[in-house]
């Protein structure tokens, strides 16, 4: 009788409870529209629309340069739970869920090499 | 040593399972989507068959289900009398076309802007999903109800498969005939193979081959029993097939010959496609379930694991291998 292939686990189901679409799953977060609607909500004014753009694009050209600016330097982290934790900071994945930073400084010890949850970070401050 | 074939069962519909269909390749992976007789379609991650979400809203049997490329876009028909199309991210329902009968096929074109759809009415629809509300324009000769209704040679002709044991192609743009193939008995599936213009057509126990541009047949390959579906590997060495006696066969493409058979399905097998990427290839059966199964047995891929027998070891006689899970009966 000849062996069967192994499977590492059976296909998970549905959940009962709920019709799925997990909205943590990276696929969700990184393709669903932006939760921040634009101020115009009636839509028709094309020019105030435009210069919410300008100011966003602004904005996030800004953000991604910070990011540039705060590698392999010593950055402060205040997460939730009044945590605060100070680490060097390495980089960020493409849609802004993990930072990988190294020697993480927290209050039970020092962690060589750590991935710090973006949804948990409040906030964050480098010296430039 | 060969290993015996492990399908992976995906549970969850509560009905026949009778139409399926997986995505392009996206930088997630790639999808498949059911259609149950349930009214509930299910979408799923292609490699492993993890449940993802379930689309509500029709009100009866959903007989056809698509996804565009990319997995961001779903589209289902059903017995309620309309098409829905979908958010494959979210799960919302986008928009509900009406019908005047049960709806059977849809399809999206490569850039998501027009569905098709064809149904119990016999006219096909092409739908402008930037205008939704526009009416569709119609195209109309069939003299029974539509089965499937693709988009082929880069979205400029649609060919459709009814019960007037028809196969037709249309040009888009004027919505004539521009051929015809007639068989001696209705076509039980069709599969579009854009790289190559492969059409895969069976019916009674026969799965036949046709260029789709010019509808010149290739070959025609019998298989034990009637079946219901065929797909084609996108390599084009091998083609499998199922139906009527529950099992899975799998073919040499260039040879012609029954190279497999697996049993595994409690019931006929309604629909069976290969992954895009070959890999594996997904049945769905009038037992409710689906089942994917490898293309190359005992390759390590998404859930099944290659264990490498260890010589002289007496495990190799009648048990799973070494920390696996062996399940599934086959030949």
């Amino acid at each position: 009788m000849r062996p069967h292939v192994s499977v590492l686990r059976l296909p998970r189901g549905p959940d009962p409870n709920g019709r799925g679409f997990d909205p943590n799953s990276p696929r969700f977060i990184a393709l669903c529209p932006t939760t921040i609607s634009a101020s115009t909500e009636t839509g028709t004014d094309s020019v105030q629309i435009r210069e919410e753009q300008r100011a966003r694009s602004v904005l996030r050209e800004s953000f991604l340069r910070t990011l540039i600016a705060m590698t392999n330097k010593q950055v402060q982290f205040h997460m939730y739970e009044r945590v605060k934790v100070e680490a060097k900071f390495g980089a960020s994945d493409i849609d802004v869920l993990n930072f990988q930073v190294s020697e993480l400084h927290t209050p039970i010890g020092v962690q060589k090499e750590a991935l710090l949850r973006c949804q948990d970070v409040i906030s964050y401050s480098f010296d430039l | 040593m060969a290993m015996r074939q492990t399908p992976l069962t995906c549970s969850g519909h509560t009905r026949p399972v009778v139409d399926l269909a997986f995505s392009g390749i996206t930088p997630y992976g790639y999808f498949l989507i059911s259609a149950c007789k349930d009214g509930k379609p299910m979408l799923r991650q292609g490699d492993t068959g993890d449940w993802i979400g379930t689309f509500l809203g029709h009100k009866g049997a959903v007989w056809g289900a698509t996804l565009n490329n990319e997995a961001t876009k779903a589209a289902t028909a059903a017995a309620d009398f309309t098409a829905k199309v979908w958010d494959a991210v979210t799960g919302d329902e986008v928009l509900t076309l009406a019908h005047k009968h049960i709806v059977k096929s849809v399809n999206f074109t490569q850039d998501s802007s027009c569905l098709l759809t064809g149904g119990n009415d016999k006219i096909i629809r092409i739908y402008d999903l930037n205008k939704p509300e526009a009416e569709p324009q119609e195209i109309t000769g069939h003299t029974s109800a539509i089965k499937k209704a693709l988009w082929c040679n880069n979205d400029t002709q649609i060919l459709s498969a009814a019960d007037d044991k028809t196969v037709r192609l249309w040009d888009r743009n004027s919505t004539e005939v521009v051929k015809q193939l007639s068989f001696d008995m209705s076509v039980s599936s069709m599969e579009y193979i854009p790289d190559g213009e492969v059409l895969v057509i069976t019916y009674g126990k026969t799965i036949a081959f046709y260029n789709a541009l010019s509808l010149d047949m290739i070959k025609t390959v019998d298989a034990p029993a009637s079946i219901h579906s065929a797909s084609l590997h996108p390599d084009k060495d091998f083609f499998v097939a199922g139906g009527d006696d529950f099992k899975l066969y799998k073919f040499d493409y260039g040879t012609k010959e029954e190279l497999e058979s697996y049993k595994g399905h409690f019931g006929p097998v309604h629909c069976v496609r290969f992954s895009p990427d070959g890999e594996l290839y997904a049945s769905g059966s009038e037992d409710g379930t689906l089942r994917l199964w490898q293309t190359a047995v005992g390759k390590t891929y998404g859930l099944w694991k290659c264990v490498l027998p260890v010589i002289g070891s007496r495990e190799l006689e009648g048990k799973a291998a070494n920390g696996g899970v062996g399940f599934g009966d086959d030949q």
